[in-house]
């Protein structure tokens, strides 16, 4: 009984999907602006994070307590109250309405889960296995033996980072001061303007991304370690 | 290669702390008073935490509970399943909701979408937050040493008293965390209850957004100072909770000093 329950309360929000028809999905400046954040994003935390939580494993600088606390706190203050600092910030510097200052806002929001689950996963696996591949020169010591290691890491950071990427509403607006579109912008427009179809459409998009994105990372890893082991043995 | 990425990672995760320190600037001189005397922002207050204590409570229960179940009777299909909403962004999840809760169909009149008890945002953050401390917990519950639990069963202690001494200490470090993490996320946020709240009252992050981007910024100081003293708030929170856990989760992280 409580296992019918559970399965329908995970699963009947996405009746919602099949409320209308959604418009067909183009390939328009929304959906470029969409992809280039959520591809650049996902590159950049899965490179920070790793680097970071490899230096956090191995470091004995004396800044170590302090940077595992500036990797925590974010976690801790409400996004949206510092974008409004940052907002200050970058107006200041003449980054608000640009795409790098929006590129830079989304990547002050995911990073501190990256680093987070990097280092999670590379504590599980151990410093002593770590440590022995530094016997290796770096090219062979990532192909070889970190990558196989933490494929299943990376491909998780770039699941969280893209969601949270997708979910910003906010951040985009304001940042980006209304003269960058993503998806997410859109479908707030198309709900305020009553489009149902648009944003049935764009909601279809938020979540195919990800899904999409977390399917073929999957196979693209899997055969990337399958020709690795081949050209090993 | 990691040094130079360490670099980057400081000067970005610095940067929500630079944009307090403006914020503080900014605010300066801002009258404080005048945010008690606004019945917008009094109304706000109290909504905000109603909306975000409940679902953050009942993420944290569901979560849990779930987390438990999976450990002690290895239902793998429910790891799975519950990985579903993770897969959808704040955003979709919302609008979902808004076409299930206010179309018609099949829950028209029960509960509905955009009324003052919140109902309906309550249901999509708990929708969303569960798998969130499912998955914190679970780690938790992978660790968790079951020897404790039988000696407690075998102590003849009530199911109650052997959650009590053999979980509970335990679980209180990734609660805290997942708590403080939630409370975090859900009081100030927009893109949720601005979909499915009401006019009136607004969750404080709604009605601070809207503030500052309506009338030329001419009221922007009053949501900035909104933000600033929420976020101490949240802070001043965490830090004393923590505090006040701190002799017994070091107990149980390192083991009774002898």
């Amino acid at each position: 009984m409580s296992r019918v329950l559970i399965i329908s309360f995970i699963l009947f929000p996405f009746l919602g999907l099949l409320f209308g028809l959604p418009s067909p999905i183009r390939l328009d400046e929304v959906l470029m602006n969409t992809v280039f954040y959520v591809i650049s994003l996902a590159v950049i935390n899965v490179w920070l994070g790793l680097g970071t939580a490899w230096w956090l494993i191995f470091t004995e600088s004396r800044w170590r307590t302090l940077v595992e606390w500036l990797v925590f706190i974010p976690l801790f203050i409400p996004v949206m109250a510092s974008m409004f600092g940052m907002y200050i910030v970058l107006a200041n510097v003449g980054l608000v309405g640009t795409y790098a200052g929006v590129l830079l806002v989304l990547l002050v929001s995911t990073l501190p889960y990256s680093i987070r689950l990097a280092y999670n996963a590379m504590y599980v696996i151990g410093r002593p296995l770590l440590e022995q591949t530094m016997t290796l020169p770096p090219l062979p010591r990532f192909s070889m033996v970190l990558f196989p290691l933490l494929a299943a890491t990376m491909r998780t950071i770039v699941l969280f980072s893209t969601v949270i990427v997708l979910g910003q509403f906010v951040l985009v607006q304001l940042i980006g001061a209304g003269l960058i579109p993503t998806v997410t912008t859109q479908l707030y427009q198309s709900y305020a303007g009553n489009d149902v179809s648009l944003a049935l459409q764009n909601t279809w998009v938020l979540i195919l991304l990800p899904v999409l994105l977390y399917i073929g990372l999957g196979g693209l890893f899997r055969a990337a370690v399958r020709i690795m082991k081949e050209r090993l043995r | 290669m990691s040094r130079g990425s360490v670099g980057l990672s400081v000067i970005v995760l610095l940067l929500p702390l630079a944009g307090l320190a403006f914020l503080a600037g900014e605010t300066a001189s801002f009258e404080w008073t005048s945010l008690w005397r606004d019945a917008a922002w009094r109304a706000s207050l109290a909504v905000t935490l109603y909306v975000t204590l409940v679902s953050t409570t009942i993420s944290l229960l569901i979560g849990t509970w779930l987390a438990r179940t999976v450990r002690i009777r290895e239902a793998v299909w429910l790891s799975a399943l519950l990985k579903l909403p993770m897969f959808v962004p704040h955003v979709a999840g919302a609008y979902l909701f808004l076409l299930l809760f206010s179309g018609g169909f099949p829950f028209y009149g029960l509960v509905e979408a955009n009324e003052r008890h919140h109902f309906v945002v309550i249901l999509t953050y708990v929708w969303k937050e569960v798998p969130f401390v499912f998955l914190m917990m679970l780690g938790t519950y992978g660790q968790l040493n079951r020897g404790y639990l039988d000696m407690a069963k075998t102590l003849q202690l009530t199911r109650f008293e052997q959650f009590k001494v053999a979980e509970w200490p335990f679980l209180l470090k990734p609660l805290l965390d997942s708590f403080w993490i939630l409370v975090a996320f859900i009081s100030f946020a927009y893109e949720v209850p601005a979909l499915l709240g009401v006019t009136f009252p607004e969750l404080l992050g709604v009605l601070a957004y809207e503030r500052l981007t309506t009338g030329l910024f001419l009221n922007a100081n009053e949501s900035y100072a909104v933000a600033l003293v929420w976020t101490l708030l949240i802070s001043v929170g965490a830090f004393v909770s923590y505090l006040v856990t701190a002799k017994r989760r070091r107990r149980i992280e390192k083991g009774v000093r002898r």
